[in-house]
């Protein structure tokens, strides 16, 4: 396969491309899902094919195919090539792209036990187990456990010289149990909602989660939720949980510091970003405690990967230094427009999609304080935990997010119980009402396996660090 | 494009290695291509050429799901093998009955050859035109034009041989002045059919009627929702209502319903697989036989959508909307949605008005909050209009809705007799035709800088 791919990038530069890349890539999937004690998803996908990226007459063209002949390509990167010139159609000015050094080089994720490898009866067995527990009460009308297992093995190779090969394993599992009762609906979830928790590794990773350990408590809680009370609407001091954190870093930090969205180039989809070019160095995007880094080095991460797909190196990149607002998430293209070297973000669904500046494993860092004495500091906050719903605008400022389960704290301990909570407010606000953090002992990198950008839609799998965290004065629920 | 002889054989060669009970074929073929563009400039331009075929087998009630993209006939017969090898390692599925058997399929026109030989110069003119139109008001572009041109099939072990060329054209446009944005959309099967000129001079139109737009408080309003408005909320309203997994979970608005007035008179939702005013597509991916199904009818909940194993499970008959096999997970769902129109006009609708709002489109809306309600939250982007006296007044600063669109939709006063189909967010949801709606009430739960 290499050599087809290194044939058909000297026909490109035969061909006159300013640039090019070709990327041949094949994915392997499988899916285990058991619902009820059925098993209603056992399938395995194997996908593959090859993208060629092209830059000529000033502007990208782009065109794949998943047939993988030598023919195929040459045809692919011709049809590339004509694109390449439609684009300039409306051109303005050239693409030029930052210097990077070309990379020989091969990445592999560290994988303790292959996921292939496990029978899917023991997978199937670890999740009917997990159901069982669920389904204990009959409150619990769905119980649904999945585990998601990703293969995918890159070969990039461009007209620079780069040659780089990479296998990245992914692995995955969660759980929710659905209590439902006179017209109400209510969910728990372990480790976190929308299919768990997800990183690079292999099938290590489920065995860590103890799936089995945390079932019954996930149960009492959904079924409790269904009498709690509606939590009150008003401005609380809130303590966020480490889940719905990582996603309140997801959509408020990770988003916005795409440069692509910045400069404008996803305002046909999901918009563009507060984070303009004149707040780089300059706006306290949060209080002095935040510190938030992109970094695609993090051992585990569901963002961890040797090279991105344009050929450039993980790295670690900081976004918010000390509530400061000090850096973007780059491409080759996008980081010479603030004078910078691209910090290796580039990466496309599959080999059907363009590479777009995607999250990485966007950290929030550890501060210094354990979550017991934080709870003790906060009498009347509310601990809000796992995420049920998210919603920002197109800029990235006013959010909004509901989770599973609030607790009114109470003599350091979570008291009362509400269901419907929710909270809202204004990104850089937010973020400066931060005034503590919890230490490392509680920070974990959350996986997010399915975090959408780009048209034709890409899915990115991302991650990021957190630690629960307290915010004073927030907005929660929907006043009348 | 393959053709249907040739793919309906290599399916059919491939099952006759008669390896399980049952077994299914499905067939999911495309040549796309997508020109996208920002800051009045063309920065993506891509093409695609992707095959899909999914396996499913029963040994007994046993299912197994494998799919690969690669047609060669080992590659095939080796992804059969491997669904029937997971088939052997399940657990009885106690909802399986059978795969479908064969079905009449209604003859509708899905594939116009001009938009499968619409080729990337020609959307890159299509573009440049949508750039002049917008530059002569000081606005600039971004958006996207795609078009594209594919093949579906299913193949069974009971007979069923489906096959359907298919073609699609989309543009959307995003015009954007100093301090606000219009937005327009056009979509067909049939690319002649895209109005690039109106799409372009509509979202033009209303980032220059939107300019220095004002801040009002959040609160309760009269709204017009225009229908790419209308069609975002009901995307959500049908994922969370009317797909039948959500109706067996107990999770739904119209669980426990059926047969109840469940919103205002004036609404009137169905699904239509055949209608041509939509995206038709005339049978599912099971290959059950498309047909109207009525959802909600003058405000009474009537059904939910079924495919074959949701059907045995709810005790119903199977409504010909299965997913492909790798998402039958997610049950079935509506993809061809309609809400009946009414009798008015969006010029007659503002006119009524005495003091509201026009909200052009909504923006990441989300529908997890509260199911049995259908409570949804979201905001408004890109032309959000003040209306005074029965008169647009220039732009309003974004707000934030969360709401009951239960409620919301009890109070309608009006609905537009001109329906327009809108492209859902998440492309696998379908599509959705649309008229404007006028409701005496809508409610804003916050709001935000732009």
């Amino acid at each position: 396969m290499k050599d087809r791919l290194l044939t058909t990038r000297d026909y490109l530069k035969s061909k006159g491309a300013t640039y090019a890349d070709i990327r041949y890539v094949r994915t392997t999937t499988e899916s285990v899902k058991v619902s009820n004690e059925t098993v209603d998803t056992l399938a395995r996908d194997l996908d593959q094919g090859f993208g060629v990226r092209v830059l000529a007459d000033g502007a990208w063209g782009f065109a794949s195919s998943a047939i993988c002949t030598l023919g195929e390509m040459r045809k692919v990167a011709a049809r590339a090539l004509a694109i390449a010139h439609a684009s300039a159609l409306t051109k303005v000015r050239d693409v030029s792209l930052g210097p990077v050094e070309p990379v020989v080089g091969r990445y592999e994720t560290p994988v303790a036990i292959d996921p292939f490898k496990v029978s899917l009866s023991q997978k199937i067995n670890l999740l009917s187990s997990v159901n069982c527990i669920l389904r204990k009460s009959p409150k619990i009308k769905v119980a649904e456990a999945s585990m998601d297992f990703y293969r995918t093995e890159k070969i990039f190779v461009s007209t620079e010289g780069a040659i780089i090969e990479q296998v990245l394993t992914e692995s995955g599992a969660g759980y929710t149990a659905t209590a439902v009762d006179a017209g109400e609906v209510q969910r728990r979830s372990y480790p976190n909602s929308h299919r768990g928790d997800y990183g690079t590794g292999g099938y290590e990773l489920i065995e860590r989660m103890n799936l089995k350990d945390h079932a019954e408590r996930v149960r009492e809680e959904a079924v409790a939720l269904l009498t709690a009370p509606v939590c009150p609407a008003g401005p609380r001091d809130i303590i966020i949980g480490a889940s719905q954190l990582a996603l309140q870093v997801h959509e408020s930090c990770g988003h916005p510091t795409e440069l692509d969205r910045v400069l404008g180039t996803e305002v046909s989809l999901a918009g563009a970003s507060f984070l303009t070019l004149d707040q780089l160095g300059k706006l306290q995007y949060g209080s002095k405690i935040v510190n938030i880094v992109a970094d695609a080095t993090t051992p585990g991460g569901l963002g961890t990967f040797g090279y991105d797909d344009e050929g450039v190196p993980a790295q670690r990149a900081d976004l918010v230094r000390e509530g400061l607002f000090v850096g973007y998430l780059t491409s080759r293209e996008t980081a010479p427009v603030i004078g910078r070297t691209p910090n290796g973000t580039m990466r496309a669904d599959r080999w059907n999609r363009v590479p777009l500046i995607r999250m990485t494993n966007i950290n929030l860092e550890p501060g210094d304080v354990s979550l017991d004495d934080l709870l003790v500091d906060s009498e009347g906050a509310l601990f809000l935990d796992t995420n049920t719903s998210w919603s920002i605008d197109d800029r990235r400022l006013n959010f909004q997010f509901g989770v599973e389960a609030a607790w009114e704290i109470k003599s350091g301990r979570k008291g009362q119980l509400y269901k419907n909570a929710l909270y809202t407010g204004i990104t850089p606000q937010f973020w400066n009402s931060c005034d503590a953090i919890c230490h490392r002992d509680h920070w974990h990198v959350w996986g997010v396996p399915n975090c959408g950008k780009g048209q034709p839609m890409q899915t990115a799998r991302v991650a990021h660090g957190a630690a629960p965290a307290r915010f004073r004065n927030v907005t929660v629920g929907v006043s009348r | 494009m393959i053709g249907k002889d040739k793919i309906i054989t290599l399916l059919g060669d491939t099952l006759a290695l008669n390896l399980a009970d049952q077994a299914e074929a499905v067939f999911a073929a495309s040549e796309s291509g997508l020109t996208r563009f920002a800051n009045s400039v063309i920065h993506q331009n891509v093409a695609e050429t992707q095959n899909k075929v999914y396996f499913r087998v029963a040994i007994g009630k046993k299912l197994g799901v494998a799919s690969t993209n690669s047609l060669s006939r080992g590659d095939l017969k080796a992804a059969y093998r491997t669904a029937v090898k997971i088939g052997r390692a399940q657990k009885e599925n106690p909802d399986f009955v059978s795969l479908p058997g064969p079905g009449t399929y209604p003859t509708v026109e899905t594939y116009f050859d001009r938009t499968a030989k619409f080729t990337p110069r020609s959307r890159a003119l299509k573009v440049r035109s949508v750039i002049q139109t917008a530059a002569r008001k000081n606005c600039t572009v971004a958006g996207s034009l795609a078009t594209a041109s594919g093949e579906v099939a299913v193949v069974n072990t009971r007979g069923v041989a489906a096959y359907q060329p298919l073609t699609s054209a989309s543009l959307s446009v995003i015009a954007i002045g100093g301090n606000s944005s219009g937005y327009a959309e056009g979509l067909s099967r049939d690319v002649e059919q895209v109005d690039v000129r109106a799409v372009a001079k509509a979202a033009v139109d209303k980032a220059v009627r939107c300019a220095d737009p004002v801040v009002l408080p959040p609160g309760e309003y009269e709204v017009i929702l225009e229908p790419a408005a209308v069609a975002a909320l009901m995307e959500w309203i049908n994922y969370i209502g009317f797909g039948s997994k959500a109706m067996l979970d107990g999770t739904s608005f119209m669980c426990g319903k059926i047969g109840q007035r469940v919103t205002g008179e004036a609404i009137t939702v169905y699904d239509d697989g055949t209608d041509t005013a939509g995206v038709a597509l005339p049978f599912d991916f099971e290959g059950v036989p498309k047909r109207r199904v009525e959802l909600i009818t003058q405000g009474v909940a009537k059904g939910v959508v079924y495919d074959t194993l949701t059907a045995a499970r709810g005790k119903a008959a199977s409504t010909g909307h299965a997913l492909t096999p790798d998402s039958s997970a997610e049950g079935a769902l509506a993809l061809n949605l309609f809400v009946a129109g009414g009798t008015s006009s969006l010029p007659d609708m503002i006119a009524g008005v005495a003091d509201g709002l026009l909200v052009t489109r909504f923006h990441y809306i989300n529908g997890f909050l509260d199911t049995p309600n259908a409570v949804l939250t979201g905001m408004t982007r890109d032309g959000l209009m003040r209306i005074k006296n029965g008169r647009l007044r220039g732009g309003v600063k974004n707000l934030r809705f969360t709401d009951s669109m239960l409620r919301a939709f009890g109070t309608v006063k009006a609905l537009s007799i001109q329906r327009q189909c809108i492209n859902a967010w998440w492309d696998s949801l379908g599509c959705i035709t649309a008229p404007a709606m006028h409701l005496g009430s809508f409610r804003f739960s916050g709001q935000t800088d732009f």
